[in-house]
């Protein structure tokens, strides 16, 4: 299954634990313990629900990948004592998973003094319980993380907080991946429950558990090649473009794996390079960055052009993309045999890369490759001879092979019917009957005819010429486009860093405070300087 | 009993199907109202198995009569039903033996009507071992390859390789986009043809299809030497100014610029 390869940790998370402890008040030293972090950031949480900033939210879910790995039963159950209200409902609930003597011995001055858990908190410990039980590898355990993930869903929902909003969106995450571990065979049936939470989150303006959601419905939808249904469903939602960068480099990997299918490869490339922009360094987040990479490669060559070589010796790339690297060989070899030996002997690796179907689309794109290179090398060659060197079936194929390539575009060249050759473009021989020796028009090189041959537009206004010049030389609408382009994007971030501003509650009192401390100490300066100045004066009348 | 109408209009449409009589037409009809009544033409609820693939032989029914009656668009319809029962009750039903026939004459259909992108998609979200082993998708699918490369005469020789009569219907209309297919690559790569080999590379029989066919063109004979030359096209168009463009980025850039500034 493709699902190991696509795995993407959330996010790098900054270690900087020093960075961490600046905003949670106690100054503890440089390593903190499982349950240390944990309480941080049951902190953090607490902070955020209390001034409604989802930012601390965030910030305690940052280093939820590197928390992940550390956890053990032992920290979540010192966790669940010290940050719930002992024996509460949620404590109850959370600690039957856990099965750790309860005599654990808990320092009655850290235990929650609260009288009633803030949901905020009892969630964030589930999501830690959730991936927990996930990487235990029994299959009860997981069978239990489901169960839990699937409860704390619901009641996320019923909750409607939020506050909850980016934790919510960690648990749905968590839920989809518990489904997919515990019963990859049924992952149809969770499809309806992921709509219906989608379709709620898009009423509350819920935009992070929007885009986890869009995401996992997505997964699912091309888990089973609906890519019809697919698309379908992109058309009709919007993904929040406020999301996390992971999830948005998920998006546009998937988004681009459609485009791909529907042979708009323009716009699959576009896609999968802003993937793997967005996508976490290649030694975080290795699975993903291989997947991306190879689609990307595939659509480049379909598009026609041949990736870059540095691409294959990566650290991180060089050895999954072998195969890759062989098929971009053949392809730019122009070698149909190659290109269909290196197919076959790759056959099980691509199918399970979900890139065999795209692959075999190649093949037209070889034939072309090869005959460019015959149109380059020979000004004239007989149809048998291209037959020959393209393993193509018939002579016959061949002429209607050529005849297409050259309306295509691709090769620059006419076929001369009687004498079954194809003749360069500016090789040909007047009167096709006179075989012999080539025409000293023949000379003239292709650059030329290609400026030369379109005759400029005659009696035509001023201006449309000036654009038809313009054009070649690289000035016209096409330039436009791109500068166009640009300015739109500069626009856009500098809008976007605009709006990313942030402005706290009455900070603009402090700064009234201090421009009004400022215009005084002005006004006191420009005070000085006149009585200095009248000092000087007063100087000089004296110093003569 | 709504259920057994169904079971008994099933029965007398699968004999009218298969002496294909004209009653087909409004048996047909009579089976999708009962249905309807049944709720069984879209699915919906629970149900029984043999009630559902009952709905299926019928729609099935349906597509393949379509087919034979040259409805078109018909068929689009009774085939996005069917795909009800073949994706959604894939567990529930045991497969049905006219589903790859089916899909594969949607193949065809798709590529006879130039939808290349959904011909892919359709081709996607097939089994990939199908592709290969099938015969009625490996048709199609083959078909498809040698169009793309410029393979026209071995599309034309597998004509007559088609794995069910239905695909017959198509195929020949296949033939007409594969004539000014190879057309227009004629017109690209020759100066002039001889009219004895036109008429082998557009696969007519006689001479005077050949003759309407290129007096469509616009192609002109030449009796004496007995060829044809091509209309020059006038492909040289003059640049347009994309004004109305031009002018509009330049207003939203100044509109920008006016709320930074």
């Amino acid at each position: 299954m493709a699902d190991k390869d696509v795995d993407m940790k959330p996010l790098k998370l900054d270690t900087d634990v020093a960075n961490k402890d600046k905003e949670s008040k106690d100054a503890a030293p440089k390593k903190l313990t499982p349950a240390q972090e944990i309480k941080a950031n049951v902190a953090l949480i607490e902070r955020g629900v209390g001034s409604m900033e989802p930012r601390f939210a965030h910030r305690a879910l940052r280093n939820l990948t590197a928390l992940r790995k550390s956890l053990t039963a032992e920290a979540i159950a010192q966790a669940i004592d010290e940050n719930l209200v002992k024996d509460g409902p949620a404590a109850k609930a959370l600690k039957p998973h856990l099965n750790v003597s309860s005599s654990m011995d808990v320092d009655t001055s850290t235990a929650s003094t609260q009288t009633a858990d803030l949901p905020e908190t009892e969630m964030y410990l589930r999501l830690l319980l959730i991936h927990h039980l996930l990487s235990t590898p029994t299959e009860q355990s997981r069978k239990a993380a489901l169960t839990l993930a699937k409860e704390s869903a619901a009641k996320i929902q019923s909750l409607n907080r939020r506050t909850m909003d980016p934790i919510g969106a960690k648990i749905w995450w968590a839920y989809g991946r518990a489904y997919e571990v515990v019963d990859p065979e049924h992952l149809a049936s969770l499809r309806p429950e992921l709509l219906a939470a989608q379709r709620t989150a898009a009423l509350r303006r819920d935009d992070d558990t929007q885009a986890v959601l869009i995401n996992l419905l997505l997964r699912n939808y091309l888990h089973y090649n609906l890519f019809s249904q697919a698309d379908k469903f992109v058309s009709k939602t919007n993904f929040p473009q406020s999301a996390a960068n992971p999830q948005l480099a998920r998006n546009h990997f998937y988004l681009g794996r459609i485009k791909a299918v529907q042979l708009s490869y323009t716009q699959a490339h576009t896609q999968f390079q802003q993937a793997i922009r967005r996508a976490p360094p290649a030694t975080t987040a290795p699975g993903f960055y291989q997947a991306v990479h190879k689609f990307f490669i595939v659509v480049e060559l379909l598009m026609g052009e041949i990736p870059e070589r540095q691409m294959f010796r990566h650290v991180v790339l060089e050895k999954p993309l072998k195969p890759y690297a062989d098929i971009v060989r053949a392809v730019r070899a122009g070698s149909l045999s190659q290109f269909q030996t290196t197919l076959q002997t790759h056959a099980a690796q691509f199918t399970s890369d979900c890139t065999l179907t795209l692959l075999s689309r190649l093949r037209q794109n070889v034939i072309k490759t090869g005959l460019r290179k015959l149109s380059l090398a020979y000004s004239r060659i007989s149809l048998r001879d291209i037959c020959l060197k393209l393993h193509l079936e018939s002579e016959e194929d061949a002429e209607y092979v050529v005849g297409k390539a050259i309306r295509d575009g691709v090769i620059d060249a006419s076929i001369v019917h009687e004498r079954g050759w194809m003749v360069q473009k500016g090789y040909e021989i007047e009167g096709t009957s006179n075989g012999e020796g080539l025409g000293v028009v023949g000379q003239a090189s292709k650059a030329a005819f290609n400026l030369g041959g379109k005759s400029r537009p005659q009696g035509e206004a001023l201006v449309r010429a000036e654009v038809h010049t313009g054009l070649m030389r690289g000035y016209g609408p096409e330039v436009v486009d791109v500068f166009g382009r640009r300015i739109a994007f500069c626009l856009q971030l500098h809008n976007e860093s605009v709006r990313a501003m942030r402005y706290p509650l009455n900070a603009h009192r402090k700064e009234l405070v201090s421009v009004q401390a400022a215009l005084e100490r002005e006004k006191e300066l420009s005070r000085e300087v006149m009585r200095g100045e009248h000092d000087d004066d007063d100087d000089a009348l004296g110093d003569l | 009993m709504v259920h057994s109408a169904v079971k008994q209009i099933h029965g007398k449409l699968q004999r009218a199907f298969a002496s294909s009589s004209k009653d087909t037409t409004p048996l047909l009809a009579q089976a999708k109202l009962d249905l309807i009544q049944a709720g069984l033409l879209v699915p919906v609820g629970e149900h029984r198995e043999q009630d559902l693939s009952y709905a299926r032989d019928i729609l099935e029914i349906g597509a393949f009569w379509s087919i034979r009656v040259r409805d078109v668009p018909a068929f689009d319809r009774y085939f996005s039903q069917l795909q009800t029962f073949y994706t959604d009750y894939q567990g529930v039903l045991p497969p049905s033996p006219r589903q790859y026939p089916l899909q594969g004459l949607n193949l065809i259909r798709l590529l006879t009507q130039n939808r290349i992108s959904d011909f892919h998609t359709v081709l996607e979200s097939l089994p990939p071992e199908t592709l290969q082993e099938n015969p009625f998708i490996r048709h199609p699918v083959n078909l498809e390859r040698w169009l793309m490369e410029g393979s026209y005469s071995k599309v034309w020789n597998a004509r007559e390789e088609a794995p069910a009569a239905e695909y017959r219907f198509f195929v020949d209309s296949l033939m007409g986009t594969i004539r000014n297919e190879i057309a227009s690559c004629e017109e690209a790569a020759y100066n002039s043809l001889p009219m004895a080999d036109a008429q082998t590379l557009l696969f007519f029989n006689n001479q005077q299809d050949l003759m309407q066919f290129t007096q469509q063109r616009g192609w002109q004979p030449d009796l004496i030497r007995k060829v044809f030359t091509f209309p020059t096209k006038a492909d040289d168009k003059a640049a347009e100014i994309p004004s109305r463009k031009i002018i509009a980025q330049a207003l939203t850039c100044a509109k920008e610029l006016e709320q930074i500034v």
